[in-house]
């Protein structure tokens, strides 16, 4: 992503407190109006008052509106303008007269072309786009049809017209303008600023950059990606959380614990797992390559162990001798098993008592890794009531325990943690891609339950412009049938589990039961950083039903010969609707997440067969 | 001023602790609350910690969890607590009443329209159990301009920094939590108790309260002694799963004028 910031031209200043406020709220350029018609016209006299208390670095602007070029000359004569701006149907060689730099303003109405314009004043700095009102010169104060302006254009463009501190943010994130001009959505009467307004405003387009620039170094000191994240949790866990900050942030830059986590994950996980070109599901869509990243063959079958290692040495450093994690399919409950057998850590996993009925064969494996597993019996006995529950354990035992979540949730620096743990995903991804394509992908595709696979997958290319993201939530039997565990689609901002997200509960703000075939993806909630992304428009959050993702299970497995997780298919079954989208030369990666073996009872028991 | 004030204030006259009883409104059903409310006064509450129930109580044990439970199958909404208070308060204007919970349900009436009709409706302080002050600047402002106490958990785990911070930002009392772990634990220990109450009172003028693990009336009375306020929740709340319905109100007040009696004891054995 581009890192500019949207600049800001307050226009029409009459009095030096007013030019005051705008340097003081960060405007960039105060326009002067040198037109007497104008309510905001100026004389040299009272510019000079203006120019005087203005602090540097504030560019001044002149505006003219069919001016002789005698009186530019004669106001140039006495005031040090940096730059001029011309509002009426001045010509390039006129414009280019005076010396200095200059922007041309152009009227917009039905079928003007603001590129031909451009061409025309190839020697303008910058165009300023402002709305044609028959009969009136000079700013008009009115709103135009943003949509004529073009995505692209030789000169940087400025928007004018009618912005105000309310619609500022949503001008910017429509147009993508260089800069934007203000006068009158700023004004208390006709000439005169308003504090409250210039501040608004200035907010306002503020907003826009932090949204233009989802930022890599995100959550910021207290863990918020933007509004959502945080630390919402009881008292007593607070400085426990301090303290696994400060572990989580030491360790992360510690060269010796880098190397160990490297090290397992390459002999004990198996990384890096191969980047696959299925070529024949490919061809058969008729679209875009599709490259699986193919985390179902890494050790326990899943991208989970991924976490479960780099939480397992943070707890081993920490001197922890317990560890306890909760899971709603039994993936994450079976990779922190594993992980604590290896490592010689007691473990406890949580789990709801309807889901250990789902997942008879992952509970097995669990114990025979010599986890505990218990059984979870409040609530709607599921994922999120095991999340409570081992969050309740935690604050129990704190001193001797490690609580290992399984997703990018949880209170800060969980969702930090694990999405940091999982980035290799994605960091592989990029050098493979690179290696077979000679080039970045244009679309990543993961699924969305918590969030730990597709942010893995997302983070490393989040600056990188050109790489769309989808992320693929469970809308079960339809997101109208209200059966489903899509929180970014259709769920509210709001908090549980000690982060702030978008999340689904009933008008009373109780957490409701969701529905999905895959039990990985049936959570109500999900990864705060995956909130911001999806307000701040780098990545887009769709939803697939149980009936596609189905079906794109059975394609894979017939097709490629390779058997996905549930979770994943519905990555999948979005990639089969995206890849015909896209030409032959175009490239998807689809987090492969998990292998399907888990799933095929389900799958079994659905087509009503008894194995 | 805020009843929470006064009361303590006349408590520290009379040298005697304040005794806090924690109910979920709508517990078993939302028709006992109102009597059950007045029953505890009478049975010697000075104060009542109202739960409002949430789906997912993380910080609360089973016994909690389940009251929670049983509040939301029978109907129990936060419009339907606020209007509960609001029936209270028509009888009885001095107990200061205080809401706790958690943030969820909050948010998504919106905090100004929460402390709004929580002022209107009589209540005098709001305890959010996943809400610390790191997080709690925009609501703590709203509910101190609605006249309404922000209550602040403080716990073993927390240090002479954090201590400092919330006993800032609290209003009307300092919650205590007695052990690490969750509401309706095993019983505390009382000597570790007073010293960490005695820490903080370095920090506070306000009154500390302890809470988790009070259990019975020996207990009670012991950190009547060390503490300004005693507040006892699962133990009471364990009565909805032990008596009929007809007997609870009765069972309940009676536990708690025990717990009175021996607290207000010139002696514990």
């Amino acid at each position: 992503m581009s890192s500019y910031r949207i600049h800001v031209k307050i226009c029409g200043i009459t009095r030096p407190y007013d030019a005051l406020l705008a340097a003081h709220y960060g405007a960039d350029a105060i326009g002067l109006v040198f037109y007497a018609p104008s309510p905001r016209a100026v004389s040299i006299e009272q510019t000079q008052e203006i120019i005087q208390v203005l602090p540097p670095f504030i560019t001044t602007v002149g505006l003219f509106v069919n001016a002789t070029a005698e009186f530019v000359q004669h106001v140039l004569a006495q005031l040090p303008l940096d730059i001029l701006q011309f509002h009426g149907e001045e010509s390039p060689e006129y414009c280019q007269s005076f010396s200095r730099p200059y922007i041309k303003a152009l009227r917009m109405k039905p079928g003007t072309d603001v590129n031909d314009f451009a061409q025309h004043h190839s020697t303008a700095r910058a165009i300023l786009l402002d709305t044609f009102v028959a009969g009136v010169q000079g700013g008009t104060g009115q709103t135009f049809d943003w949509k004529m302006i073009p995505k692209h254009c030789t000169k940087p463009l400025i928007l004018a017209g009618g912005l105000t501190p309310e619609n500022v943010t949503e001008a910017i994130r429509a147009t993508h303008p260089y800069a934007v001009d203000v006068s009158g959505g700023v004004e208390k009467t006709k000439g005169i600023k308003d504090a409250h307004k210039i501040s608004a405003f200035m907010e306002g387009v503020t907003m826009t950059t932090e949204l233009h620039n989802p930022p890599l170094d995100l959550p910021d000191s207290r863990g918020h990606f933007g509004r959502f994240g945080g630390r919402f949790v009881g008292e007593t866990l607070m400085q426990p959380l301090e303290e696994l900050r400060q572990a989580y942030e030491r360790y992360m830059k510690d060269s010796e614990f880098l190397a160990e986590l490297n090290d397992d994950l390459h002999h004990f996980v198996g990384r890096p797992s191969p980047l696959y070109h299925a070529v024949r599901w490919s061809n058969l869509l008729g679209g875009a390559q599709i490259y699986l990243k193919r985390e179902d063959l890494n050790h326990t079958g899943a991208h989970k162990i991924n976490n479960t290692i780099g939480q397992a040495l943070l707890a081993k450093r920490m001197g922890k001798t317990r560890v306890i994690a909760e899971t709603g399919a039994g993936q994450h409950g079976v990779a922190t098993a594993t992980v604590a057998a290896r490592m010689g850590f007691e473990c406890v996993v949580y789990m709801g008592s309807e889901d250990i009925k789902r997942q008879a064969i992952n509970v097995y494996r669990m114990r025979l890794l010599g986890a505990e597993v218990r059984a979870v019996e409040s609530g709607s006995k599921t994922l999120k009531d095991a999340l409570n529950e081992a969050m309740r354990d935690w604050v129990t035992n704190v001193d001797d325990t490690f609580y290992i979540i399984g997703t990018v949730a949880g209170p800060h620096p969980y969702p930090a943690m694990v999405r940091d743990f999982q980035a290799v995903i994605g960091r592989e991804t990029r050098e493979q891609i690179q290696t077979l394509t000679g080039r970045l992908p244009d679309a990543l595709v993961a699924c969305v339950g918590g969030g730990s696979n597709a942010i893995g997958l997302f983070h490393p290319f989040l600056h990188d412009e050109s790489v769309a993201m989808y992320g693929v939530e469970a809308a079960g039997d339809g997101i109208a049938t209200g059966k489903h565990a899509a929180s970014l689609c259709a769920g509210k901002v709001g908090v549980l589990h000690g982060n702030r997200t978008y999340l689904l509960s009933d008008d009373d703000g109780q957490i409701i039961e969701t529905h999905s075939i895959s039990a990985g993806l049936d959570y109500p909630g999900v990864g705060p950083e995956h909130a911001w992304l999806k307000d701040s428009g780098r990545a887009q959050y769709v939803a697939i039903t149980d009936k596609e993702a189905l079906a794109a299970f059975h394609d894979l497995t017939r097709i490629e010969g390779i058997m996905p997780a549930l979770e994943s298919s519905h990555a999948l079954a979005y990639t089969k609707k995206l890849a015909p989208t896209l030409g032959r030369d175009k490239s998807i990666v689809v987090n492969l997440s998990g292998r399907g073996d888990k799933d095929i009872h389900t799958v079994a028991n659905l087509e009503g067969i008894k194995i | 001023m805020n009843r929470l004030t006064g009361c303590f204030k006349q408590l520290k006259s009379q040298h005697r602790s304040a005794l806090i009883p924690f109910i979920t409104a709508g517990d078993p059903q939302p028709h006992i609350t109102l009597p059950l409310m007045h029953a505890l006064v009478a049975a010697g509450a000075d104060v009542l910690e109202i739960g409002m129930p949430f789906s997912d109580p993380m910080a609360d044990g089973p016994v909690i969890q389940r009251a929670s439970e049983r509040a939301l199958a029978a109907g129990m909404t936060l419009t339907r607590v606020l209007a509960i208070m609001t029936e209270f308060r028509a009888t009885n204007t001095t107990t200061p009443i205080v809401l706790m919970g958690y943030l969820n349900p909050i948010e998504i009436m919106g905090y100004e329209q929460f402390a709004k009709t929580a002022q209107a409706a009589g209540v005098d302080g709001v305890l959010v159990v996943d809400l610390p002050p790191e997080e709690s600047d925009e609501f703590t402002n709203i509910l101190i301009h609605h006249d309404l106490a922000p209550i602040f958990l403080l716990a073993p785990t927390s240090t002479p920094g954090r201590i400092e911070k919330i006993c800032q930002q609290a209003r009307g009392y300092l919650y205590y939590v007695s052990l690490k772990g969750v509401t309706g634990s095993a019983n505390l220990e009382v000597d570790t108790v007073a010293q960490k109450v005695e820490e903080i009172r370095h920090h506070t003028q306000l009154p500390v309260g302890v809470g988790f693990g009070i259990s019975n009336a020996k207990t009670a009375a012991q950190v009547a002694k060390i503490s300004d306020a005693v507040i006892v929740g699962s133990a009471l709340v364990k009565y909805v799963e032990t008596v009929s319905e007809s007997q609870l109100i009765g069972s309940m007040a009676a536990f708690l004028g025990e717990l009175r009696s021996a607290m207000d004891a010139k002696t514990v054995d």
